[in-house]
């Protein structure tokens, strides 16, 4: 009767793995790149981008990909490619031919020794990466030397929930819905122990986010990058984050709260061996990883610096209001919070912290504290000596 | 990979000469598609881990790399197999001495040309330089597809119950072929529908082209075609875009002669009649043929095909591979929105049908129409995978799919009648020590070839014997060396023990 | 509880639609689960009705507008920065009295609670990532300590769980329970709030003296009192919820079902505004400036005791003052005293500081000005704009406005406008970006805006 057994019935179905969308982020900072030229040119690194993006396609018919430049003062899709806007000067034509018009201009010459969609997919990538290029000026590049890391991120991320609500599937129920709380998954997917791998399984669309990066200092867009991880954290799409040049800061926290990969490629010998990196640990799927031991993560240590407020330098001991949480790198100078304008109390800062007290602890501290408080002459608690 | 086609195409493969792989893996287009379409997950993971790699991948660390959890380990020996199998992976020794894996050259060559683009191969289809005259539209290829495809359906119901599809019309080559392919059986004068038949039919259909194509393989090869040549061109087929018109000036007679029988399928179409006798336009059926996704019908190809959203739908009329269209109730009651004779016959294979509207027939499962199916060969699996690929999507949004009674009840319906199950395969005894029957067993599961073990006997029985006879060997050659060193050791005194 | 059987009484179905009006008003009793579901289902049937067709008498473009409608009535909530008390201290208050065997609430009011409160003790400690959480409950006249003011949910969740095995027994007493919870928020530092959730599922309170007493001593602790009911509206409650919150009554209000339930514990995951009361006790207590640190995680290749526990560990995080081994964050650094937090924690509710603008609708004249095809965040296409002559002439163009014309709040070009950066985007977009990242893909895709003088400010930069 073993036939009969309820187990082995949908096991046909199992069978079919998820399509992946893969979406890149290539940072194309111009002054990133200038510094790497010599061991690692972008051009080299679009070259083998495009056969891990290839590799990525081939592996699964359904897999699909985008991929967004996060450039110096704008982020840009590279693939697929968007359809400008038509400026006031069309409106005479009137809107008949809306659409594909734009589109039509992408079409790769025809080469019977690649395979088709291959072709297409690097002729709009190339295309698109030209004209960025082309379009990117002096003056905007001298005022801006970071770049738009978050933008691309947000961009990718609205991408990634329109696909992958868009995509037909046959366990849409089961999807992931962020606008309705009381539906779906215990915690409305705030939770953090739910099996990540289970999710996976009842998606339709695995997606993941690859960021190539190369720009260091992203401190000036921290809460928005924050914003980003954490979305990122709530669908369960991993950030993988390659870093070619700079200082790893947010990306890493990214790619840890995500449960991502992390890779520093710091030596040219290491960059020399770019595709291979990418071949070997970014391309495997949610699918494979549930199988495959990924690197780094767990394996060393993570940097979770803030980016303080105030002068957006990275911090690993700030000071945080009360009121709003913001972080400053020094204390105020009048006491008053710079963003919520609360007027604050800096009490006993440089020597006993005015820390929220576990209820555990010993009565005593907490009544000394509370007293403080109690004080109003507050502001003035630089002078008392620190009880306790 | 496990549905029936793949299994089948795997086994073709698999009996093929090593030459024969040589030759095929020159053709990037191969090299991708049976990357693509043969390989589980973990295989294809793997070969694009290696693929780049200057040096082999040693067997410890790809054991490093994995997972060690069970599933995993499964997973992993199952794809280590299929890659050996179809020769794409290789055992080899790296710098150091120690065990390691290589890819064939050939495939690892073809591969990286078909990611990278270049060489002069041609292997991706030559699309015709000039405009056709007359335009072929994606939707007239869909129908000149479906109307072929149908009629080969149709021809092997139609000898189920005759009198319903005896007028269709399919070329005499192709009445031949599913004979040779046993799925019908001439008596007399009269086709009838055997047991693969109806496994034929029942699958869905990119399962179905390849179950004929595999059959095609088999016969050409005794027509004195060279199966390379067959081989790769269906895979080029495979690559194909939809809607493009390609040209025949780069293949070779043999291939010239497969258009013909191909187009008798519907996976390709040409016009013999005018000037256009240059060209060819796959058609859907040929361009999905390496797609391995069938649950998701519009999304057959990258997002940059054109015509990907609107080209699918091709009406009522359109029952396969498009959508679903079958709902079945708890209470046995099946109602199936089809106007079409195709899937209404198929469905009174093994429903009672009541009623028929428009475009809705209703019908009943019960115990003597399952009976009557099984009675001709049909097996219970059959049914209940038919009924999941086609159910409609209001059936699909429930997990699992079938209502759960209906699927026990078919498969005890079909127990009542079998009580044994037939398997060929081996029995492996004498195994040795308690200690490495165990292992050995724990292998052959993995591998998931084992079917049954006798732990009283100390044997057991599996349904594929290459793997096992390898296994057996390795572990042969391990004791001897342990073995012999143990006795180098025992002379030395100890001493310095020489191998490790 | 109580149980008319509509058959037998002719008012019975007209009380359950009044229930429901007052019910969400938060006033009169509501009672009968199984009649408030159902006049929930009637509602929302009734609504259907009101359906218009549209002018060419299809409704499928209303239809669709009603969804968007619905979708953005949730986005359309008051997005001006407000002062939040993000650094909360909240007493759960869990009713483990005889009320609870009820089953009106799958699959007991007992076992639903616990499900839920573990769900909302994560979701709190998402939201309110340095917040501190105890919990309390009512049982046999009692008010017993479920579990320490902490800010570790894992502590919560254990002691939760095992909650699980006891049962419900005797009457709950609220007046125990709010001394209680005044005593043990009594210390809590003055930057916080001080706030208690009562889960009631009785319909009485067995107090020991005057529960009036105990209210006045919760307002002058500067204790806010918010309750769910699970069964039905009780005045006391109701005046207790309204005085220690300054005259509100929005913060008493009875479960309708598991749904609703479930929603209403959630909402209090949400940092509370601050009242002008508290803003003011806030200043006479001034509010203060923490010093934290945020340190790294190291992975070590030797197993190290740790300062917090004393245990073996191959990894933690070092204080970044005084370098001392914590394996768990947030931690008080037990050497030096200084608050440990990850970053990740406080950055997670900066989006309540810097809300995402509300997103406007976009005429056909303005989607025509700025000739968007497609949704700037996801790349899928518009409708079309229609030809312009027909919105240029007056009369044309009241037609064109009526067959368009949608549910309220929807737009009528299906675009949705960014004040600042001027970038359209779709309904699905809409929703996303306000509900799930809290950025602008417009704003944070270009350095420099169109309009610019508040570079990024609206989005917080």
């Amino acid at each position: 009767m073993n036939a009969v057994d309820a187990t082995d019935r949908g096991a046909v179905q199992q069978d079919v793995e998820p399509p992946s969308l893969l979406t890149i982020i290539l940072d194309t900072n111009p002054h990133a790149w200038a510094l790497l030229a010599d061991s690692l040119p972008l051009s080299k690194v679009v070259a083998n981008l495009l056969v891990f993006i290839n590799a990525h396609v081939a592996i699964n018919h359904a897999n699909r990909v985008a991929v967004i430049a996060s450039h110096s003062e704008r982020a840009e899709w590279l693939y697929p490619t968007p359809t400008q806007p038509r400026q006031q000067h069309d409106q005479a034509n009137g809107a008949t031919h809306d659409g594909d018009g734009e589109r039509a201009d992408v079409h790769p010459p025809n080469d019977a020794n690649k395979y088709r969609p291959f072709a297409q997919l690097e002729h709009a990538l190339v295309t698109n990466l030209r004209r960025l290029m082309t379009t990117t000026t002096a003056p905007s590049l001298s005022t801006s030397p970071a770049t738009l890391l978050a933008g691309a991120l947000t961009r990718a991320l609205a991408y990634i929930s329109k696909q992958t609500a868009a995509l037909p599937t046959a366990t849409t129920s089961t999807q992931f819905n962020y606008s309705d709380p009381s539906s779906s998954t215990a915690a409305g997917g705030n939770d953090l122990n739910t099996d990540p791998t289970k999710a996976h399984t009842t998606l339709g669309l695995t997606s993941r986010i690859l960021v190539v990066s190369v720009s260091g200092d992203l401190a000036d867009k921290y809460i928005e990058i924050m914003n980003a991880i954490f979305a990122c954290q709530r669908l369960s799409i991993p950030i993988d984050v390659l870093k070619l040049a700079g200082d790893p800061v947010f990306l890493q926290q990214a790619a840890d709260t995500t449960g991502g990969i992390y890779m520093h490629l710091a030596t040219p010998q290491a960059r020399a061996g770019f595709l291979q990196y990418l071949m070997f640990a970014y391309l495997p799927d949610q699918t494979a990883r549930e199988n495959l031991i990924m690197p780094a993560g767990e394996g060393e240590g993570v940097d979770f610096r803030a980016a303080c407020f105030c002068h957006k330098r990275i911090v690993d001991v700030g000071f945080v209001c009360s009121i709003c949480l913001s972080i400053f790198c020094e204390p105020l100078a009048d006491g008053t919070c710079l963003l919520c304008g609360s007027h604050l109390s800096m009490g006993n800062y440089g020597r006993n912290p005015a820390v929220v007290p576990k209820r555990k602890k010993g009565k005593g501290k907490k009544r000394a504290l509370d007293s403080g408080a109690d004080t109003p002459a507050g502001s003035g608690g630089e002078g008392t000596p620190a009880p306790g | 990979m496990t549905s029936t086609a793949s299994q089948r195409a795997l086994d073709y493969l698999e009996q093929l000469p090593g030459t024969t792989f040589t030759k095929l893996y020159q053709q990037p287009s191969t090299a991708l598609a049976i990357f693509r379409r043969m390989l589980p997950h973990l295989a294809k993971t793997l070969v694009m881990a290696i693929l780049y790699m200057p040096t082999p991948l040693s067997v410890s660390d790809l054991e490093t790399w994995v997972k060690p959890d069970h599933e995993s380990l499964q997973a992993r020996d199952r794809a280590l197999s299929i890659l050996q199998r179809l020769r794409i992976l290789f055992d080899t020794h790296d710098a150091a001495g120690r065990a390691a894996y290589k890819l064939s050259d050939a495939f690892a060559r073809s591969l990286r040309l078909a990611l990278t683009g270049g060489g002069n191969h041609r292997s991706f289809g030559v699309p015709c330089s000039t405009p056709d005259k007359t335009p072929v539209s994606i939707d007239y290829l869909d129908t000149f597809a479906r109307k072929q495809w149908e009629a080969i359906l149709y021809y092997v119901v139609g000898s189920a119950s005759a009198g319903l599809g005896a007028e269709v019309d399919i070329s005499a080559g192709t009445k031949q072929l599913l004979q040779k392919g046993e799925f019908v059986a001439m008596r007399g004068r009269t086709a009838h529908i055997t047991q693969a038949g109806f496994t034929f039919l029942l699958q869905e259909i990119n399962a179905q082209i390849w179950t004929l194509l595999i059959v095609y393989l088999e016969v050409s090869s005794s027509l004195q075609m060279d199966p390379v040549d067959v081989l790769s061109f269906l895979f080029t087929l495979g690559s194909l875009e939809l809607g493009i018109s390609y040209s025949t000036s780069n293949l070779t007679p043999t291939q010239q002669q497969m258009l013909e029988d191909l187009a008798d399928f519907g996976l390709v179409y040409r016009r013999t009649s005018d000037d256009a006798a240059d060209r060819y336009y796959p058609t859907r059926l040929a361009t999905t043929l390496t797609s391995d996704a069938p649950a998701l019908p519009n999304a057959s190809l990258t997002s940059t095909a054109t015509g990907m959203t609107t080209g699918g739908a091709g009406g009522a009329s359109a029952p396969q591979n498009e959508k679903g269209y079958i709902i079945v109730e708890t209470n046995y009651r099946l109602y199936a929105y089809t106007s079409s004779p195709l899937p209404i016959s198929i469905l009174s294979l093994f429903a009672t049908l009541h009623t028929r509207y428009p475009n809705l027939i209703t019908a009943k499962i019960t115990k003597s129409s399952i009976h009557a199916a099984i009675t001709a060969g049909i097996t219970s699996d059959q049914i209940i995978t038919y009924l999941t690929t086609h159910a409609h999507p209001i059936l699909r949004r429930q997990q699992p799919v079938l209502p759960p009674t209906v699927v026990d009840q078919i498969r005890l319906w079909q127990i009542e009648g079998e009580r044994m199950t037939a398997w060929r395969g081996y029995l492996i005894r004498d195994v040795g020590s308690a200690e490495e029957y165990e292992k050995a067993v724990a292998y052959a599961e993995a591998l998931g070839v084992l079917r049954k073990e006798f732990k009283a006997k100390g044997s057991f029985f599996v349904t594929r014997m290459d793997q096992m006879s390898g296994y057996f060997k390795a572990q042969a050659v391990r004791k001897r060396e342990a073995i012999a060193q143990r006795e180098a050791e025992a002379r030395g005194g100890g001493g310095g023990a020489g191998r490790k | 509880m109580a149980h008319s059987d509509p058959e037998y009484d002719d008012h019975g179905a007209d009380d359950d639609e009044d229930v429901v009006v007052r019910g969400r008003g938060g006033r009169s009793m509501a009672s009968r689960p199984k009649g408030r579901a159902q006049a929930t289902w009637e509602a929302a049937a009734s609504r259907n009705w009101e359906l218009q067709e549209g002018a060419d008498g299809s409704i499928e473009g209303v239809l669709g507008g009603l969804e968007e409608a619905g979708k953005r009535k949730r986005l359309l909530k008051d997005t001006t920065p407000l002062q939040r008390g993000i650094i909360r201290h909240t007493l759960l208050v869990l009713d483990l009295s005889d009320a609870m065997n009820e089953k009106d609430l799958r699959p007991t009011r007992h076992l639903l609670t616990i499900t839920y409160t573990i769900a909302f003790v994560r979701e709190y400690f998402e939201q309110n990532p340095i917040s501190q959480l105890g919990i309390l409950g009512m049982r046999e006249g009692l008010a017993i300590r479920v579990s320490d003011m902490s800010g570790n949910p894992n502590d919560h969740i254990t002691a939760l769980k095992q909650l699980r095995s006891t049962e419900p027994k005797g009457n709950p007493s609220l007046q125990n329970a709010l001394d209680m919870a005044r005593a043990a928020l009594y210390h809590t530092p003055s930057h916080g709030t001080r706030e208690v959730v009562i889960v009631l599922g009785a319909l009485l309170t067995s107090d020991p003296g005057d529960i009036h007493d105990t209210i006045k001593a919760c307002i002058r602790d500067r204790i806010r009192v918010r309750i769910i009911g699970l069964a039905a509206q009780m005045h006391i409650c109701a005046e207790i919820c309204r005085k220690t919150n300054g005259g509100d009554e929005n913060y008493y209000d009875v479960a309708i079902d598991e749904v609703d339930y479930r929603q209403q514990l959630m909402a209090i995951t949400t940092p509370p505004v601050l009242r002008s009361t508290d803003t003011e006790a806030q200043k006479n207590n001034q509010a203060a400036l923490l010093m934290m640190g945020f340190p790294s995680r190291i992975v070590e290749e030797k197993a190290t005791l740790c300062a917090c526990h004393g245990n073996l560990t191959r990894g933690g995080y070092l204080c970044s003052r005084c370098k001392a081994k914590v394996c768990n964050l947030p931690a008080t650094c037990p050497t030096c005293d200084l608050t440990l937090i990850l970053s990740t924690h406080l950055a997670r509710s900066y989006h309540h500081l810097f809300p995402l603008r509300n997103w406007s609708e976009v005429s056909w004249r303005r989607a025509r000005q700025k000739g968007s095809t497609q949704c700037y965040g996801c790349l899928s296409g518009f409708p079309p704009v229609p030809a312009q002559q027909e919105v240029a002439d007056g009369a044309e163009h009241d037609q064109a406005f009526a067959r368009t014309k949608r549910a309220e709040g929807a737009s009528e070009s299906s675009r949705y406008e960014c004040e600042t950066c001027g970038n359209h985007f779709c309904i699905d977009c809409d929703v996303f970006c306000h509900e799930v990242v809290h950025n602008c893909p417009g704003c944070q895709s270009r350095a420099r805006l169109p309009g610019a003088q508040g570079d990024g400010e609206a989005n917080g930069g």
